[in-house]
């Protein structure tokens, strides 16, 4: 027997498709190419997030240090757009298999940018600590602030 | 709890002062539809979702629109970083200034502030998804007129990238919808309120 489900919002339940990749998806705001729906009006534009590289100003360290974010920008998204995607797919596992991969890479990402430069987690603290020695390190307030737009 | 990562969620870099455009999209921080008020949508409906999933979907989507109220902030904070008092004058900014020189304050784009009367936590799961859904949607459309009026690219980006997640998240509260109603009586969806009349579930 047909039931017909009326005065009721009905959205379909989407299928695991084509992913962007990581450097892409960050770009259109998805990684699930089928959630790409932009609008006309900004159809046509380039999207292409702008480094220093392109103003030519910064100097090797800057420039790394631009790369190194750029990478955890990008493999973040997709763990933040897989997220939400298996909170209401929660046994998918394509989804979960790529979470895994970005997870671990992103936990080295956020590792080695605290080595390297400064910890954006308190858990990567002790990473940042480990590689500078203890004395007279609080390390936590290093680096621009997010807002600045100095990184990237 | 929440902990700090110091990032945002989507790289902003504006080099061009622009109070102008900064007055414009101070509506996504503050205003109706904006990124503070999804936030705090979705943080407060959580907490009696019948669905233990869609609160924690709630939670997530929630979170990351405090990540997006970054953003937004950040966008206004670069393009008045540098403002000129002549700026500020002729630009249409010169209003704001006087209450808040070049300081953050959510207020919508025609200069109201801020308020929970934005937005509903209902308590009725259906209620509250199909708010949500709308709330995406709106959100969807300020994006869309602000994409119309604003021809700076290092602004229009980080806008891009915000519009589409406002369209994944109606996805998302759609599927959340979805599984909500396979728990329901399907014959009758309103024959009880799943965040209320807990002892109906499954009835």
């Amino acid at each position: 027997m047909n039931v017909q489900h009326l005065a009721i919002a009905s959205v379909p339940i989407q299928s695991w498709g084509s992913i962007y990749d990581s450097s892409v998806a960050i770009n259109k705001g998805t990684i699930f190419q089928d959630l790409d729906l932009p609008f006309f009006a900004a159809d046509k534009d380039e999207n292409q997030i702008s480094d220093s590289k392109q103003s030519g100003k910064a100097d090797a360290k800057q420039l790394e240090r631009e790369e190194k974010m750029m990478q955890i920008y990008e493999t973040c998204f997709v763990v933040d757009d897989l997220r939400l995607y298996l909170d209401t797919h929660p046994k998918d596992d394509q989804a979960l298999q790529l979470l895994k991969t970005n997870l671990v890479r992103r936990r080295h990402l956020l590792d080695d940018f605290s080595s390297n430069f400064y910890p954006l987690t308190m858990d990567c603290m002790a990473e940042a600590c480990g590689a500078k020695s203890y004395s007279g390190c609080y390390c936590w307030q290093e680096g621009p602030m997010p807002w600045e737009g100095g990184c990237v | 709890m929440w902990t700090y990562e110091k990032r945002l969620q989507y790289p902003v870099k504006i080099t061009k002062t622009c109070p102008k455009t900064a007055q414009l999209i101070i509506s996504q921080y503050g205003g109706p539809d904006g990124e503070l008020s999804a936030s705090m949508r979705y943080l407060s409906q959580r907490y009696t979702m019948p669905v233990k999933s869609v609160g924690g979907l709630l939670t997530d989507i929630g979170t990351e629109e405090l990540a997006h109220m970054e953003i937004i902030c950040a966008m206004i904070y670069q393009l008045t970083r540098n403002l000129t008092i002549e700026q500020a004058k002729t630009a249409g900014f010169d209003a704001y200034y006087i209450d808040h020189t070049a300081a953050l304050w959510p207020q919508a784009a025609a200069g109201v502030p801020f308020t929970a009367l934005e937005f509903q936590s209902k308590g009725d799961a259906i209620a509250d998804l199909t708010e949500d859904l709308a709330a995406e949607q709106k959100a969807k459309t300020v994006y869309d007129n602000l994409l119309r009026m604003i021809t700076d690219p290092e602004v229009r980006a980080p806008l891009k990238f915000l519009r589409t997640r406002e369209i994944v998240h109606f996805q998302r509260f759609g599927e959340a919808l979805e599984n909500t109603k396979e728990k329901l009586n399907e014959k009758n969806y309103y024959f009880y309120n799943p965040e209320f009349d807990k002892q109906m579930i499954g009835y």
